[in-house]
């Protein structure tokens, strides 16, 4: 089915903020399918609409115009209990701050989503994904006692937990210094090469960006380019060649 | 769940400890007042009492009853309020960590759960400690109902084993309730406000605060185009309850709508906050009406309900004096043991009237059902009276005052349908007999509601009140000087004005017994808001210093909203105290004919400036201490 092939496709998407004057067009009749078992970078000057555009894909942000499809079902008049069950189950998120409950430990984090989903949590998965981020030992630390490349790879690993159809990440290494930075990165990676998670991301950093399959870029709510592959230094190139 | 919500409780316990705080005092305050109501219902009269003593001492405990439901009533509702308003407030603080709930997959109805299980675990945290600190609240509570006269000595509730069950009842619902409001809205926060700054700034004004709101406010409305009753008289009792029916919800009311406020009152501020703290404070102010409005609540409670209940008492009192100074036709008063016969024939009287107090029974039979009311009447010699009263009756004459007849001032719904000849089944020093009603009289706020025939009042009635109108051109000194030797003279205007001296005292009295636990409570609820809403602001604050505010600026800052705050509160509760102590006004000028009102400046003054204080030392002490670390630490700070 078609849809195995890209688990997200986007068709015609607008979205308007305000009315009138006041009225902003955070995308323009964005049309791009992500395929499955691909990780893709989304790039492009701070309010091109980046982060407009991973909220609708993701089904948190209501289009103005145009349908979004997550997993072969058009999510663009989910109701709010359909959207709930798609986050539980197709979707996972990662984001630049951690998000992480400050009460509760590393595992408990982790387990979350799936407690959330009614099911128990089976201690052996949830072991498994902190040892996949590289936390095993750390499981029964709480936010405040990890390291932010720790928080986000926690992050990570709660987001993963339910093996969702897609994982969604908006500036995962956007708090952190180069080397946590380029761990998140390399464990994003794996995921996508071991598990064939495929993965939507918004990123500033041009080597992140050049660890993923694809990059898009984004300017004034428009796809206006795209590298497959691309190596850091072309990717800053185009990114220095938009924000002028 | 309930681990989710053990969790946020266990880690977020400086503010759950303020819930839990109100719960508990809530709980103390409820279960006191149903001890001591319960055993004021159930007090026994013993046996070997005179009649008219069993009567007084009856009498006595239900007058304790109908106040310790009122008490109750009050606690029930401070603490339902004030611990709803305290879950809606930190709802509000924790919109990020509820949204990344949404995110993480939790749907509306178990975020709504989250909530009502933290509710239970507050709810029963604070009613067990409740359960124990009621026992000296109780202990308090009766103390001061005997110490003010509102229960005979030897007055004691006891504390019963069925309270612990009731107590935790009540403190799981009290919490429950409280959160129901908040745990509705707290659904409705959308998963993407955990990941926006500032998506968070959520509609204030939301459809059910604007519903709530308006219905309470036509409520009181409605209650107050009522209060005059449509040109009949109402019972003065009821007027006394217009705190109640017009103030409760006029403060639920308020409450909801009082974010509008906020900007309204910043506007008034304006004029005075100068200079870039005063600017910034009044934005904090302008830009979180909702801390503004939580904060602000319990300061609005404790003002409306004192300045209702005190206003509307004091103008009643008022009413009354006003309208005795008018009625007694006479200049002086003489105070005797028993009815002095010699007083009318002493020089330069020309007339004087004996009276004096009788308490006895009305016997109703209904249906088959047979019950007692007890009345206080006025023993009177219906010439004299008439000659020193200005009382036109309103059916009938007081000239037929004499043998087995009354005349009445009707003030019940059931009394106003009495008419001249009507007869009715009195219970009088311990014999039951029947009397004619002979008058009607006028309705009076100050009484007497029945007149007697002197020859009616049992044996041993007394103490005597004589009223005497002077001879024309007599010298009231030298005639006072005479009546020295019957026994103790006023003036009428002195006897009035004593009269309305004990009356103020009463009410000052009923409203220590009324308000004063309630009001303790609402100002630790103050406290309580403050801190809460101080505990949530370290990083705030530190921002702020880092753009370059000193430390002494941040803690100004702070002050200087607390105050925009208090304020809120005052204003709120006064409106919602205005329409209680115009309702009555409005009730009692159908009654008396003229518009009075008393308000009691020295007591509310004292209150505002009380809470201003109690509001500003709190902000000024939670703001140093969340000011103590340096700023960088915080802003830094990871989540
Ligand atoms: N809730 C909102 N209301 C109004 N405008 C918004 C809202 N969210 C985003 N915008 C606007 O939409 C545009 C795109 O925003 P965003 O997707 O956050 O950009 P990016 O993530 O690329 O920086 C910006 O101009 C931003 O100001
Ligand atoms: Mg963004």
């Amino acid at each position: 089915m078609h849809t195995t092939e890209s688990p997200v496709e986007l068709a015609g998407v607008t979205r308007v903020y305000g009315k009138g004057d006041a009225a902003v067009r955070a995308l323009d009749g964005v049309d791009i399918a992500f395929p499955a078992g691909s990780w893709t970078a989304v790039m492009g000057p701070s309010g091109s609409g980046k982060s407009t555009l991973l909220h609708c894909a993701a089904g948190l942000e209501r289009v103005t115009a145009g349908t979004v499809r997550v997993v072969g079902g058009d999510i663009t008049n989910a109701t709010d209990a359909e959207l709930t069950r798609l986050r539980r189950t197709e979707i996972g998120f990662a984001f630049q701050t951690f998000n992480l409950i400050a009460s509760l430990t590393a595992e408990q984090n982790v387990a979350m989503p799936l407690r959330l989903a009614g099911r128990r949590p089976d201690r052996r998965d949830v072991r498994a994904v902190l040892d996949a981020v590289g936390l095993a030992d750390r499981r029964r630390h709480r936010p405040r006692e990890l390291s932010g490349g720790q928080q986000q790879r926690v992050a990570i690993a709660r987001a993963m937990v339910t093996r969702p159809a897609v994982l969604f990440a908006d500036e995962p290494t956007g708090a952190l210094d180069t080397k946590a930075a380029r761990a998140v990165t390399a464990l994003m990676r794996s995921m996508v090469d071991e598990r064939g998670q495929t993965t939507i991301m918004v990123t500033h950093d041009p080597a992140a960006a050049a660890a993923a399959d694809r990059t898009l870029f984004l300017c004034d709510g428009r796809i206006v380019d795209r590298l497959e592959r691309p190596t850091t230094r072309e990717v800053a190139a185009r990114l220095a060649a938009l924000e002028d | 769940m309930l681990l989710l919500a053990w969790n946020s409780f266990r880690d977020r316990w400086q503010v759950f400890a303020g819930a839990v705080l109100t719960v508990c005092l809530g709980t103390a305050l409820v279960q006191s007042s149903l001890l001591a109501l319960v055993a004021a219902a159930t007090a026994p009269v013993p046996d070997h009492l005179a009649p008219e003593d069993a009567l007084a001492l009856q009498g006595a405990y239900d007058g304790a009853v109908t106040l310790l439901s009122m008490v109750l009533a009050l606690a029930a509702f401070t603490a339902v309020f004030i611990v709803a308003s305290t879950f809606g407030f930190t709802v509000a603080q924790r919109r990020r960590e509820l949204a990344l709930l949404r995110l993480t997959g939790a749907s509306r109805g178990q975020v709504r759960s989250l909530l009502v299980g933290e509710a239970v675990l507050l709810g029963l945290a604070g009613s067990a400690l409740g359960t124990v600190l009621g026992l000296p609240v109780m202990r308090a509570q009766t103390w001061i109902l005997e110490r003010f006269d509102f229960a005979p000595t030897g007055f004691a509730a006891e504390w019963r084993p069925w309270a612990v069950a009731v107590s935790l009842g009540t403190g799981v619902l009290i919490a429950v309730l409280g959160v129901l409001a908040a745990s509705r809205r707290a659904a409705r926060i959308r998963p993407q406000e955990a990941l926006r700054e500032g998506a968070g700034a959520a509609q204030v004004m939301t459809f059910s605060r604007w519903a709530i709101g308006l219905v309470c406010l036509a409520g009181a409305a409605v209650l107050y185009v009522l209060f005059p009753g449509g040109g009949a008289p109402l019972p003065v009792w009821f007027i006394q309850l217009t705190p109640f029916l017009v103030t409760v919800p006029l403060v639920v009311g308020c409450s909801a709508l009082a974010p509008l406020a906020v900007p309204l009152a910043a506007g008034l501020l304006a004029l005075v906050f100068r200079g870039v703290t005063g600017e910034l404070a009044l934005s904090n102010l302008r830009s979180d009406a909702r801390r503004s409005a939580a904060t602000a609540a319990p300061v609005m409670v404790l003002f409306a309900l004192t300045a209702a209940i005190g206003g509307t008492l004091a103008t009643v009192g008022e009413a009354g004096r006003q309208e005795s100074l008018r009625t007694v036709d006479g200049e002086l008063l003489v105070a005797a043991d028993g009815p002095e016969a010699g007083i009318a024939d002493a020089e330069g009287v020309a007339v004087v009237s004996a009276q004096a107090e009788v308490l006895f029974e009305l016997a109703f039979a209904e249906s088959g059902a047979s019950w007692y009311e007890a009345h206080y009447g006025l023993a009177v010699d219906p010439a004299a009276y008439a000659a020193t009263h200005r009382v036109e009756p309103v059916a009938g004459d007081l000239a037929d005052l004499a043998g087995n007849a009354v005349a009445v001032s009707p003030a019940e719904g059931r009394e106003r349908e009495w008419k001249v000849g009507d007869t009715l089944r009195v219970r009088l020093g311990g014999e039951e007999s029947e009397v004619r009603i002979a008058a009607i009289l006028p309705p009076s706020v100050a009484g007497p509601e029945y007149l007697l025939p002197i020859g009616l009042a049992p044996e041993g009635t007394g103490p005597w009140e004589h009223v005497v109108r002077l001879d024309e051109g007599a010298d009231p000194a030298a005639a006072a000087a005479h009546l020295a030797a019957f026994g103790s003279v006023t003036t009428a205007e002195e006897s009035v004005d004593a009269a309305a001296a004990e009356d103020e005292r009463f009410t000052r009295d009923t409203m220590i017994v009324l308000l004063g636990m309630t009001m303790l409570y609402t100002v630790i609820a103050i406290v309580n808001a403050v801190v809460i809403a101080a505990s949530n602001r370290r990083r705030e604050f530190a921002a702020a210093r880092v753009t370059g505010l000193a430390r002494g600026q941040v803690v100004a800052l702070a002050f200087l909203e607390s105050q925009a705050v208090v304020l809120i509160g005052l204003l709120l509760g006064a409106l919602a105290a205005a329409a209680s102590v115009l309702g009555a006004a409005a009730a009692l000028r159908v009654i008396t004919g003229t518009t009075v009102v008393a308000v009691q400046w020295p007591l509310l003054f004292g209150l505002a400036l009380g809470a201003a204080a109690v509001v500003g030392a709190t902000s000024l002490v939670t703001a140093l201490s969340a000011t103590r670390t340096p700023p960088i630490r915080l802003v830094a700070a990871r989540e």
